[in-house]
């Protein structure tokens, strides 16, 4: 992010943003059906600056959702389809000598896109992921000494199978931690899943997703939306809810600083969307499991006895006082 | 149970035993209490360990210490285990004050700490178990000590309020405490409120009645007789033996007594033979005046024969388990007998009155002063004599005043004088003819009983005292009463101030009346106070007692108390209670949105609908009437949005409206409560 925050944001900015998020949500869904709630928190992610990790089986619309969130915002969309043997010159891109020129150029990779799909990240080696992850992170490229900057806006959308998991190298806690939200498309309905079967009105989909805004936009408002106001309970709020994840006896793995800061600026999105230029602890609720469980290591014991991190996040809520208007 | 609960409810329970083991002189009864309290504890806790449940410990404890109560006190009390525990408490009551801390007097006391540990061990055990116990616990406890030592030990309330702060603190603290470490506790703070409030208008209610409760007064006490020979003839020859050492004595410098002799049959004194426990209490038939103090004194008995135990003042608590008392006359006796070398220590209250406030004081009509009133066949010339001397006067005060100018003038003591007490005795004393024995001359007998029987005639409740005027302590703080120290003097009755002492053997001036009696013979002239000439002799009549000055009513008994309070203090703290939440109200409604949604969510605490802490207000307004949401959303902008914050001005108008329809689905009976439910006031969001 270039873009300056600036003082807090306006309610007049918030009802610009609102407009601007219904408009990409009803561009995208119009690809995914019946699926509003994955692409508002795929938008979430977007404008809050983060990443998304889908776990889903294949063929449920993962590309589908990439492509038309690309296709809304007027940015380039690429697909990495990860494999054991994938490099990460693959990804990132490498250098090659132009006979023509007689220079060495660098060749972006397909990270190079304002979005990606990294389609079965967990088959590709550590190192490949590892590089991706890094440009996740650093947003920046190095290439024989020469940095090179991803588009803004820059989202990444991964995908792992969570089943046929024969060689396969799954993703260590560390990066698992890069991802802002971790979500799942699922099978549609039975109404919608007849509408993407019946003939004609499937193919196309995705070509036929308007432009509603473009990149810089979304990099402006993006940047913005940090100054949405978050009260002091809110984040004390938070807080417990991190330090209630630590002392959990069921995890072996609380949520991270990061995490609870990726909560909060997931929060500001939200509650943006929403028309409010203030977060409330609903925004927070409805967040947690998204943005904390895929950052949560439950214990052996936990894991044989079938709770999930989400499991231990709800019970988790139900804990922690939430604050309440107090006069 | 946690160590932090358990060391609360033994700090409470033994604070409110303080008052209780007043009830026994030593510390023997705390210290056994202590004990109980941490058996009862400590037995919960290996019951608990063993995996018994709660009520079953609870039997099976405290029928341990109820057996061991038994144990303890059958060898005291006759008969089976229900004998003996049935008879403990009202040998208790009936024992001496403090009762001696003897193991047959100390087993109720014992088995109700236990008991009481028990029970409060058991409420609190376990997470989540609600915290009144230790204070309910407290509370029996300070009121069993308060019924038994009448509200004496703890007179101002100060171990009350101490069991009120650490039951609160110990709320607060435990609260905090195990909430923070995860463990539940439904304590809770409305208890303590509540508990708080009903304490203290407890305090505030009882103390200032300055009545306290006595449940002996709801006894019939047993009645001993015993044979006492009456002392007055003695005096004669405790004078002649002057030097005699009769007892010695460690306390303040007040008249030492034996015996209050009330019926006189014409011929003598008679001392009262019916006898009771002094610990039982029952009412003297005039009670003591409105003011005293209390003298505590050591004696030893040295020469002095008898049963009659020396005391200061009107015996109220002994170290001799086994004397007994004349309620009416104060009279302390040991049915054993006194021997030499006989030490006890008894606590007396001694009439202290109004100088100013004598002189206008008035004396109980004949019916219920009718013992001390008495004079069966009265001579004429007695009576007239009585009236002579009265001339003039113008209270009853006044009269016993001049009386004893009377009584004292131109006489003189004389140890070789005949002894007596009848009218012909005193007739020979005041007016016999010159130069016969006895004629102006006698002892403190002839001095009293003439006193008494002119104050009788002319109104005045009278009776003799025996016992030894005081005397100056030696150098080791000692007061020596030898037999020339010992005397008689009459005390007259005022209403509201007590018998008050008169000296007509010396006329002691030095005296706590003196003042008053100065002031008096100032205003009636010498010439009133001379004795009057002898009356011609006539045959003896009887004297129809003279109508003594209206006297006030008697106190108005003390029983519209009970349900004054009864009623008074629950209406008390429901208007304390109604006034917070109003307030409360008030404070809600000018805090906008946000003060609003508090007052809904009061609505729903009282109404059994508290919403789980972990729910957010839009979340909770789901499932509530309009405009429950909008008014959710309105509050949470304004309390999480950056000031200034402008919300609608009718936010209340729609917590009212929510709160109605809260309503109409509960029943109207079922909302009578809700207006004084304290429960909103402690609520911390």
């Amino acid at each position: 992010m270039t873009t300056t925050a600036g003082p807090a944001v306006g309610e007049q900015e918030i009802a610009a943003f609102r407009t601007l998020h219904s408009q990409v949500g009803d561009a995208v869904e119009a690809a995914l059906r019946g699926k509003r709630p994955v692409v508002d928190l795929v938008l979430t992610a977007l404008f809050a600056g983060g990443h998304v990790l889908l776990e889903d089986v294949p063929g449920t619309g993962k590309t589908t959702l990439a492509r038309a969130v690309a296709g809304a915002l007027g940015g380039v969309s690429r697909r990495v389809q990860f494999t054991p043997d994938l490099l990460p010159s693959d990804v990132t891109g490498t250098s090659v000598y132009d006979p023509r020129s007689g220079e060495v150029r660098f060749r972006p990779g397909p990270v190079f896109a304002n979005v990606v799909l990294a389609d079965e990240i967990n088959r590709a080696a550590a190192k490949t992921q590892s590089a991706l992850l890094e440009v996740m992170e650093e947003r920046t490229v190095t290439v024989d000494g020469v940095g090179h900057s991803v588009p803004n806006p820059f989202l990444v959308v991964a995908t792992q199978n969570p089943i046929d998991l024969d060689g396969t190298y799954r993703l260590p806690e560390a990066q698992l931690d890069r991802f802002m939200l971790r979500t799942a498309i699922g099978y549609p309905d039975l109404e919608h899943e007849m509408d993407v079967l019946r003939p004609g009105s499937g193919a196309g989909a995705v070509a036929a997703v308007r432009t509603v805004t473009d990149p810089a936009r979304v990099a402006t408002v993006a940047a913005r939306l940090g100054t949405v106001h978050v009260a002091d309970p809110i984040l004390r709020y938070v807080t417990e809810l991190g330090a209630a994840t630590r002392s959990d006896s069921r995890l072996r793995l609380g949520a991270s600083t990061r995490g609870l800061r990726s909560l909060v600026r997931c929060a500001q999105v939200h509650a943006a969307a929403q028309g409010r230029h203030f977060a409330v602890p609903s925004d927070v609720q409805g967040l947690l499991v998204p943005v904390l469980a895929h950052r949560l290591v439950p214990t052996r014991e936990a894991q044989l006895a079938g709770t999930t991190a989400a499991d231990v996040l709800a019970e988790v809520v139900a804990s922690v006082e939430v604050p309440r208007p107090t006069p | 149970m946690t160590l932090g609960r358990t060391l609360w409810a033994l700090a409470l329970l033994l604070l409110a035993a303080v008052p209780l083991a007043s009830g026994w002189a030593g510390s023997t009864a705390w210290a056994l209490f202590a004990g109980a309290a941490v058996v009862g504890l400590g037995a919960v806790l290996g019951a608990r360990r063993v995996g018994m449940g709660g009520e079953p410990a609870v039997a099976l404890l405290v029928l341990i210490g109820l057996f061991g109560g038994y144990l303890a006190a059958r060898g005291a009390i006759g008969g089976g285990p229900i004998e003996v525990l049935r008879d403990s408490v009202p040998r208790l009551l009936t024992a001496a004050r403090p009762a001696p801390p003897t193991a047959d007097l100390l087993m109720p006391g014992v088995v109700v700490v236990f008991c009481v540990a028990v029970v409060v061990a058991v409420s609190i055990s376990g997470a989540g178990r609600v915290l009144v116990g230790p204070p309910i616990g407290a509370v029996v406890l300070y009121a069993a000590g308060a019924l038994l030592t009448a509200g004496a030990a703890d007179p101002h309330g100060l171990v009350a309020v101490g069991v009120v702060v650490v039951a609160v603190v110990g709320w607060v603290l435990l609260d905090r405490w195990e909430h923070e470490s995860g463990v539940k506790s439904p304590v809770g703070p409305p208890a303590a409120a509540l508990s708080g409030v009903a304490a203290v208008a407890l305090v505030v209610g009882l103390l200032p009645s300055g009545e306290a409760f006595e449940p002996r007064e709801l006894v019939r006490p047993p009645v001993i007789d015993v044979a006492v020979a009456n002392p007055l003839p003695r005096l004669a020859a405790w004078a002649a033996q002057g030097d005699t050492e009769l007892l010695r004595v460690w306390g303040p410098q007040f008249p030492v007594r034996m015996v209050a002799l009330a019926d006189f049959t014409g011929a003598t004194w008679r001392a009262s033979s019916l006898y009771s426990p002094i610990g039982a209490v029952a009412p003297p038939d005039l009670p003591a005046g409105k003011r005293t103090v209390t003298a505590e004194a050591r004696v030893t008995i040295g020469a002095l024969a008898g049963t009659w135990l020396p005391t200061m003042g009107r015996p109220t608590a002994t170290s001799l388990g086994d004397a007994v008392i004349d309620p009416d006359s104060g009279s302390l006796v040991l049915p054993r007998g006194t021997t030499p070398g006989l030490t006890y220590e008894a606590v007396g209250e001694v009439d202290r009155p109004d100088d100013q406030e004598l002189t206008t004081a008035v004396v109980p009509d004949s019916t219920t002063a009718a013992r001390y009133l008495a004079l069966p066949n009265l001579p004429l010339t007695l009576a007239q004599y009585a009236r002579d001397a009265v001339k003039n006067t113008t209270s009853p005060y006044e009269r016993a005043v001049a009386l004893e100018q009377v009584v004292r003038l131109n006489r003189v003591p004389d140890a070789e004088a005949p002894v007596g007490s009848s009218y012909a005795r005193v007739e020979q004393f005041l007016y016999g003819p010159d130069g016969e024995t006895g004629v102006n001359k006698g002892t403190a007998e002839q001095f009293a009983t003439a006193y008494a029987v002119l104050a009788r005639a002319v109104g005045l409740p009278t009776r003799v005292v025996v016992g030894f005027q005081p005397v100056a302590e030696d150098a080791d703080g000692v007061r020596v009463l030898r037999g020339v120290d010992a005397t008689a003097w009459p005390e007259v009755y005022f209403t509201d101030w007590g018998w008050v002492p008169f000296d007509p053997v010396s006329g002691n001036d030095s005296g706590p009346s003196a003042a008053a009696k100065r002031e008096v013979l100032n205003r009636l002239a010498s010439t009133t106070i001379t004795p009057p000439p002898p009356p011609a002799p006539g045959p003896p009549i009887v004297l129809p007692t003279p109508a003594p000055e209206a006297a006030p009513a008697p106190e108005a008994n003390r029983l519209w108390l009970v349900p004054a309070l009864v009623i008074g203090i629950p209406v008390l703290v429901l208007l304390v209670l109604a006034a917070a939440r109003a307030a409360r109200r008030s404070r809600l409604r000018r805090a906008g949105a946000a003060g609003a949604w508090a007052h809904v969510l009061d609505h729903l605490h009282v109404a059994g609908r508290t919403p789980p802490r972990h729910l957010t207000a839009p979340t909770i307004a789901e499932t509530l009437p309009a405009p429950a949401t909008a008014l959710a959303v309105l509050a949470d902008r304004a309390t999480f949005a950056p000031a200034p914050v402008r919300t609608a001005d009718d936010t209340w108008a729609m917590a009212r409206q929510v709160r109605s329809g809260v309503s109409r689905a509960v029943p109207p009976h079922k909302r009578l409560w809700w207006p004084f439910d304290p429960r909103p006031l402690w609520r911390k969001r």
